[in-house]
């Protein structure tokens, strides 16, 4: 088993026990499964940043060339913004939810790499042009701001609805304030929204420069970049424009994560990288 | 020295009346009283620490003649200056415990089992204040000091570990955590006060304590409204105006005295429809009758509880710091048993301590003695430092049998505290015993040895 292989086992280890952690703690309110969780999250995105660094060293080349590589990126990405969002709001509610997401991302491309993915070492040289590493890096990293944008929209239909029916108030407590999630959310989109521009417009710089495809710019991720990135682009404009209440803009974020995963995983013959 | 107390509370037979009688609600009452008491228990070689609080009065007391139930009322009477000829009338009102069960006592009342609202954090800073006035006055000594101390720190452990100060504990307290839960930080969020009632007051107060500084008054007696708002550094407004003032209030407590509705639907529509939408409206509605049309609440982002709702969150938080405190009342009792160990191991160790550091001392000064005899032309300073010496080795040589002894101790004690009965008492026993053997401290070497040092020690030091 190679270094980046270990640490790689090892940070799911921390994703799971984090994502555990923090799930018990939502329950049992306990300050030492907080502790815990929070330093399993700093801990797996330690090891993991270790194991995508070594993974370079090892291939070198951008460690993005398979899907089990890209689902590893976007696993990091989701800790370290989730490890953001906790310095920045004690959004420890949102935990189970990133680190478990992690956890499944990081799961399911060892599954991809173990059925026989792509060897990486035959896109070095396309990943030598920056406008692909750029294209790929601001893509996968905003999808993971629409993923954890997500997390926040639920946590405040959820405390809403608590609110509202004034059921299960026991919990209220234990969630995040509504003004908080509902500040996080729109701050993950304000991240996301422009790193997804600028993944679609590297794309088409690349595209420009020609050697896809034909038919590239019917392909279904394609197309699809552009419906996602209108569904975002309608958020921002309902919350800043039009002055939706919040709880008609979180369920645009929840169908914005739906179509984000789609857009990731959706087969293309013009985006190696994600076959 | 054995541990006694002796007081009433809301807890014991005692009615209000009585209890007001016996209670220290000024600072310079509460002096006049450990004068009193310092007076009484000092030449006795006492000690005492009295805790008076609006619902409970309290006198612990640490004594070598451990005083009894009539004696710790009279203590408690004299020093609230009640006639002596009262003793009986108040006797059926005192409660009094002693050892183990006091030091659990005083254990339970600083982590708030024993406060009328349970866990509250209130009496942690009494229970504080109550022994720093005690040992202000000097009433505190070596018993009640470490007592007190551990008191605190067994009180923090129970809170921490079992959540004990946690939730609601009042109307006020459920809606200012409700309105932190609605809005995250309350710092520069408007209070608007329907009413100037004093369930509005303590409701804006507790919304105060957790940050919101903008208050704004409306009450249909305008002067009223301005009282209050200028004791909550706040701005009064005229009743008819409210409406204006719901599109920028965040947070509106309403208990008027008005026997109808006075916050209706289409109100709070419209002035939903002048503010951001990604401002919610939290409205509390203490008022009974209510104040605020039921379909209020069915507005987007308008949250409404009223007295009720609020009601059951105290209750359901109440409930669940019952469930918590069953767990800290056993661990409670396991520190009261632990600290009750230790002091008796510190009654059982320390006369054999302090013989086996009289005879290492009574050999040092035997020995000096003899070399002082032996050495005449010695200079005052070399004996200095021949002296110092002799006692860093003594101290040394003390030091080993000094914590066995007290580990042997403590460890029996805690052992017949957990199992009485088991034994512990008889192993201790014995190991003291053997102690005392292997140090040579059979019955009455003290007199013997005391009398050769005094003579050694008596020949004349050189030029005397």
């Amino acid at each position: 088993m190679s270094g980046s292989a270990t640490l790689l086992g090892l940070s799911m280890l921390c994703y799971l026990l984090g994502a555990v952690s923090l799930g018990a703690n939502l329950f049992l309110r306990r300050p030492w499964l907080l502790a815990a969780g929070r330093t399993f999250a700093v801990l797996a995105a330690l090891l993991h940043g270790g194991a995508i660094g070594l993974r370079c060293v090892e291939v070198r080349h951008a460690p993005f060339t398979t899907p089990a590589e890209s689902l590893s990126l976007l696993a990091w990405i989701v800790c370290l913004l989730y490890l953001g969002m906790e310095a920045l709001w004690r959004l420890s509610a949102a935990g189970p939810f990133a680190l478990g997401l992690s956890f499944l991302l990081v799961l399911i491309g060892a599954g991809l790499s173990g059925a026989g993915g792509p060897p990486g070492s035959q896109y070095a040289e396309l990943l030598a042009e920056r406008a692909i590493s750029l294209h790929i890096l601001a893509t996968v990293a905003a999808i993971g701001a629409f993923a954890l944008a997500f997390s926040c929209a639920a946590l405040y239909l959820t405390q809403h609805h608590i609110l509202k029916s004034k059921n299960g108030l026991a919990w209220v407590k234990r969630l995040p304030p509504l003004a908080t999630v509902e500040s996080a959310g729109f701050l993950l989109v304000a991240i996301g929204f422009p790193l997804l521009t600028l993944g679609i417009l590297s794309g088409l710089v690349r595209a420009g420069e020609g050697g896809l495809p034909p038919g590239w710019q019917t392909d279904g991720k394609t197309l699809l970049a552009f419906v996602v990135w209108g569904v975002y682009a309608a958020y921002l404009v309902a919350r800043l424009g039009l002055n939706w209440p919040p709880v008609r803009t979180a369920y645009i974020l929840i169908a914005g994560l739906a179509l984000s995963l789609l857009l990731f995983l959706v087969p293309s013959a013009a985006h190696q990288f994600a076959r | 020295m054995p541990l006694r107390v002796t007081g009433l509370s809301h807890n014991t037979a005692a009615p209000v009346e009585v209890r007001e009688r016996l209670s220290f609600t000024t600072p310079r009452a509460l002096d006049d009283a450990l004068a009193v008491l310092r007076a009484a228990l000092a030449p006795r070689g006492g000690e005492c620490v009295l805790l008076s609080t609006c619902n409970r009065t309290e006198l612990y007391v640490a004594a070598p003649e451990d005083p009894d139930r009539e004696e710790m009322a009279a203590l408690l009477l004299a020093a609230r200056g009640i006639a002596p000829s009262e003793m009986g009338d108040w006797l059926p009102f005192l409660e009094d415990q002693a050892g183990c069960r006091a030091v659990e006592h005083l254990f339970r009342v600083t982590a708030g089992l024993e406060s009328m609202v349970l866990g509250e954090n209130d009496i942690v800073r009494q229970v504080k204040e109550a022994f720093a006035k005690a040992a202000n006055a000097g009433t505190c000594g070596p018993t009640l000091n470490p007592l007190f101390h551990e008191a605190l720190r067994v009180a923090k452990r129970a809170r921490t570990e079992m959540n004990l100060s946690h939730g609601a504990f009042s109307i006020g307290h459920a809606a200012a955590q409700l309105a932190e839960n609605i809005h995250g930080s309350l710092a520069g969020r408007t209070v608007l006060l329907l009413g100037a009632g004093a369930m509005s007051e303590t409701t804006a107060r507790h919304l105060a304590a957790a940050g919101a500084n903008q208050v704004l008054v409306a009450n249909r007696t305008y002067d009223r409204a301005v009282a209050l708002a200028e004791s909550l550094n706040g701005r009064a407004i005229h009743y008819d105006d409210f409406v204006k003032y719901l599109a920028v209030a965040d947070i509106v407590i309403a208990s008027t005295a008005a026997p109808h509705t006075v916050v209706h639907r289409p109100m709070v529509e419209a002035a939903m429809r002048e503010r951001s939408r990604r401002r919610p409206l939290f409205l509390i509605d203490i008022a009974v009758p209510r104040d605020v049309d039921a379909d209020v609440g069915e507005v987007g982002e308008v949250f409404l509880f009223n007295i009720d709702d609020l009601g059951a969150i105290v209750e359901e938080e109440a409930a669940e710091r019952r469930r918590r405190a069953v767990k800290a009342e056993a661990l409670i009792r396991e520190e009261a048993l632990a600290w009750s160990a230790r002091m008796r191991a510190a009654l059982v160790a320390a006369p054999l301590v302090r013989s086996v550091r009289a005879k290492h001392h009574a050999i040092v000064q035997e020995g000096l003695a003899r070399l002082r005899a032996e050495l005449p032309h010695l200079a005052e300073a070399d004996w200095a430092r021949i002296e110092a010496f002799a006692t860093a080795i003594e101290n040394r040589i003390a030091h080993d049998p000094t914590i066995k002894i007290k580990e042997y101790a403590e460890r029996a004690a805690a052992a017949a505290s957990a199992m009485p009965g088991g034994g512990a008492a008889d192993d201790l026993e014995a190991k003291m015993r053997t102690a005392r053997e292997i140090f040579g401290l059979e019955e009455g070497w003290e007199s013997g040895q005391s009398a050769a040092t005094t003579a050694a020690t008596a020949t004349p030091r050189r030029g005397e």
